[in-house]
């Protein structure tokens, strides 16, 4: 009963914000609406028994990717009188995507129905193990069957790090001077002063 | 299977929480509409800062460098993520999985040592 409930209002909110991201007109409004739409995503894991998903919805998507999102919309410089100046440009080109995406999907769907596409036998490999929790199950496949993609899944990470560094990063010169702790710490009381004894009416030289 | 009774608590807790974040925004609306005098003008919408009119747009364009502070934040929050299930299933796993682990993390230590000596973690 609340489970019913309970998958209902997420699933309502789930396509509500969902609506909303692509119809507010601030692109700011829209991230904030997606991170609403991630958080009954993963409201709507845990009712179909992925807790480990969920929780990585909230985490991962929530926690760092809609704060990219956000950095990119405020990165951009955003004209909202040149965005609306440029629909009627734009609109043949939109149009045409779109109907690009619904003709592959009718594609796909179709194959898939005709029964042409093959997803798979389902061999029971990647059911949860017998009696343990959903987070056991997912640690044991992905570091056991299925190790070597999950170790090219961190080459990506790698080459995402690189890339990154590459893209954005500018060396910038060395305008104020770096500390050297190992410096500070090596220098001795007597690097630093010297004792001496001026004789009258002459100076010391330095 | 998931247990999903032990979620019951969150779910009242967010069912409580929606109940009185809303009531906190619309009682003060409602109640401010039938006591006060509700004529909205144009000089009254309009934005000031210490009773000044705002010079410019609120939203600047940002610093390249806080997208790379952020994707590099992305990448270990996922590293940090495949942890938890590696550290639970350990014992199904073995020394396989130990060493996969240790090999993705060796990766993700190449990245890191990049990051740290091109200085992308410095913010001068």
């Amino acid at each position: 009963m609340i489970h019913t409930i309970a998958f209902y209002i997420f699933a309502a909110m789930v396509i509500a914000s969902g609506a909303l991201v692509i119809t507010a007109r601030n692109p700011v409004h829209s991230v904030l609406w997606l991170i609403l739409a991630f958080f009954n995503a993963a409201g709507l894991m845990v009712l179909v028994g992925a807790e480990f998903i969920a929780m990585l919805l909230v985490i991962v998507y929530v926690g760092a990717v809609a704060v990219l999102f956000l950095f990119v919309v405020m990165m951009l410089e955003i004209d909202f009188a040149e965005m609306r100046a440029g629909f009627v440009k734009y609109f043949p080109l939109g149009v045409l995507l779109a109907l690009i995406l619904v003709s592959e999907m009718i594609l796909g769907i179709g194959a898939y129905s005709a029964g042409s596409m093959h997803l798979g036998t389902a061999d029971g490999v990647g059911t949860p193990l017998m009696g343990e929790s959903n987070i056991r199950s997912i640690g044991a496949l992905l570091y056991g069957r299925y190790l070597f993609l999950f170790e090219s899944a961190g080459l990506v990470l790698l080459v995402a790090m690189v890339g990154a560094i590459v893209l954005t990063h500018r060396e910038r010169g060395t305008v104020r001077g770096h500390q050297n702790i190992n410096k500070q710490v090596r220098r001795r009381p007597g690097d630093a002063t010297v004792n001496t004894r001026p004789e009258v009416g002459k100076g010391i030289e330095l | 299977m998931v247990d999903l009774t032990q979620y019951l608590p969150i779910l009242i807790f967010l069912v409580i929480a929606l109940g009185l974040s809303g009531l906190f925004v619309f009682l003060p609306m409602g109640v401010s509409r039938l006591t006060g005098a509700h004529k909205p003008s144009k000089d009254k919408l309009a934005e000031y800062e210490c009773g000044f009119p705002a010079f410019e747009d609120s939203r600047h364009q940002f610093d390249v460098r806080f997208y790379l502070v952020a994707i590099l934040f992305i990448i270990f929050d996922l590293e940090a993520a495949f942890l938890f299930p590696w550290a639970v299933s350990l014992d199904l796993t073995g020394w396989a999985g130990w060493i996969t682990m240790m090999v993705f993390l060796g990766e993700l230590l190449i990245g890191f040592a990049y990051a740290w000596k091109k200085g992308a973690l410095e913010w001068e």
